[in-house]
């Protein structure tokens, strides 16, 4: 028989499926600013956070939002090197796969987006920013230049990467979009959210106020840190379930069990 | 599934980490509090010591001031005096007891003839006893005071028994420590009980010159000695004519 905890522990596998998007204060206010700030000519824009705080998921939705109505590529992960990401790059301009054994001209790549000036608007959507390397920024920057291409840019929030964001973008970047962790009240949100899109109504009342804080606490009301203690409560869960049913608490989620994942994912130490 | 017994291990342990500072804190709280119980206990203690202390004090002192306000003089002499003068007094009753003793027995004795019912000699020996040995208690409550507050102890005593020694004892000792009045007094006292006792009529005397009553003594004194001829009255009787007293 399938324990109840098992599909619970599985709502929260962190994922950037877009079916999973929980709308929360937070983040219906960050998409809404970033809808409008690429409505804006701007030749780049600017999201940053750090990692976990719901930039990923929220290009994807932007990009599922939009894709009917704008011109927009999202580019998930970094491309190994310069070659691969011209090559993306160059499917998404021309609609065409470049030919084997060519490689793209930069030269001529600008210039084949100066004449798209005025005919189309692209927007690509850069996640992963930090791994890209300074020549490849630099060229980033070339192609904005040409103003048929917009790019967002998504950073995680380091101090070295803010060194970037200052270096290859501060003359470029009009609009700066700041994704922060999301307050109690708010991760308290999306895990009930969570829970109730999958009907476990009975196991989002079981994680009363208190577990909410304890779990805000050692996640810092991080998306991902949140997921990745839901997922391993519900893992214990399951296994007291299935094998020591005893020492599960079905109405209430036990501080024992929270202490037990927090303590697996180091959250907290002996 | 990952090892959760090994995690329920590691669980136990961050638990007690988690309550150690919590056991040290109610540790340290149960220890002051014991420590603040037991020097609030001790102080409560050290108090009653002084309350007690403040109390005998407060007793012993007004007591001194009562004395010193009847007769200041008289009774410094006496605290010098007193242990002396008691011992004196003492020996004088002591010997007054022997007196009395020897006196009950012949009385005894006569009675005894002239009754001639020997079983009642053992009876009315024991009393006898017992009433020395009274007397013999009562000397030794003098002895054992020592303050001045034994004086005033006797002086009660006396309005409660009217015992013919305790009258003499105060007497003798007034006279010997120069409070005369007290003297005539306690003399007059023991006369009154016994009018043939010679040693307080002669105290009453002496006490009737040192207070300036020199012919009224004479007068009382010479009387006296045409009524009884004493020998000790003569000596007297002589000293007070020469001015010898």
């Amino acid at each position: 028989m399938k324990s109840r905890y098992e599909v619970a522990k599985n709502v929260f596998i962190d994922s950037i499926d877009i079916d999973d998007y929980i709308d929360l204060d937070s983040s219906v206010t960050a998409y809404q600013q970033l809808q409008h700030s690429m409505n804006k000519p701007l030749k780049m824009i600017l999201l940053f956070g750090r990692p976990g705080t719901g930039k990923s998921i929220l290009l994807n939705r932007i990009q599922e939002k939009l894709k009917h109505q704008k011109e927009i590529h999202y580019f998930d992960t970094p491309a190994i090197n310069e070659k691969e990401f011209f090559h993306k790059l160059f499917k998404v301009l021309t609609k065409k796969d470049l030919p084997s054994n060519t490689e793209v001209n930069f030269a001529a790549l600008v210039d084949f987006c100066k004449k798209l000036r005025g005919k189309r608007e692209i927007i690509i959507l850069l996640d992963e920013a930090q791994m890209y390397g300074t020549e490849m920024m630099e060229k980033i920057r070339l192609l904005s230049d040409s103003r048929a291409v917009k790019f967002v840019v998504s950073l995680h929030k380091t101090d070295d990467e803010d060194l970037i964001a200052k270096e290859h973008f501060q003359s470029r970047i009009w609009e700066v979009i700041e994704l922060k962790n999301a307050t109690k009240e708010d991760q308290t949100a999306y895990i009930h959210k969570k829970l109730l899109k999958k009907n476990l109504f009975e196991i989002a009342n079981s994680i009363k106020e208190k577990n909410m804080q304890r779990i805000h606490r050692y996640t810092k009301g991080n998306y991902r840190e949140c997921n990745k203690l839901l997922f391993t409560i519900f893992e214990i869960c399951e296994y007291y379930d299935k094998n020591e049913p005893s020492k599960v608490n079905y109405a209430k989620i036990s501080d024992r069990i929270i202490e037990m994942a927090a303590l697996k994912l180091g959250y907290i130490h002996v | 599934m990952y090892d959760i017994k090994q995690l329920e291990d590691e669980w136990k342990r961050y638990r007690k980490k988690k309550l150690k500072p919590w056991y040290i804190g109610t540790g340290i709280v149960v220890v002051l509090t014991l420590f603040i119980i037991f020097f609030q206990t001790n102080l409560k203690i050290n108090f009653n010591t002084l309350k007690t202390y403040f109390k005998t004090s407060k007793e012993i002192i007004p007591s001194d001031k009562n004395e010193k306000s009847e007769d200041t003089v008289v009774l410094n002499k006496m605290k010098v005096k007193e242990t002396v003068l008691l011992d004196d007094a003492l020996e004088e009753l002591e010997v007054k007891d022997h007196m009395i003793e020897l006196a009950d027995k012949l009385v005894k004795e006569s009675d005894n003839i002239l009754v001639d019912i020997p079983i009642l000699d053992d009876t009315n020996e024991h009393p006898v006893d017992e009433e020395i040995v009274a007397r013999k208690k009562i000397h030794l409550e003098i002895i054992d005071s020592t303050s001045v507050s034994g004086y005033k102890d006797v002086e009660k005593r006396f309005f409660e028994s009217h015992d013919i020694d305790d009258a003499l004892f105060l007497a003798k000792s007034y006279y010997k420590n120069g409070n005369y009045k007290k003297a005539e007094y306690w003399a007059l006292e023991a006369n009154k009980l016994d009018d043939n006792k010679e040693e307080s009529l002669l105290i009453f005397v002496k006490s009737k010159v040192k207070l300036g009553h020199k012919n009224e003594a004479l007068s009382i004194l010479m009387s006296y000695v045409k009524q009884s001829d004493s020998q000790e009255a003569k000596k007297l009787l002589y000293q007070i004519e020469n001015n010898k007293l």
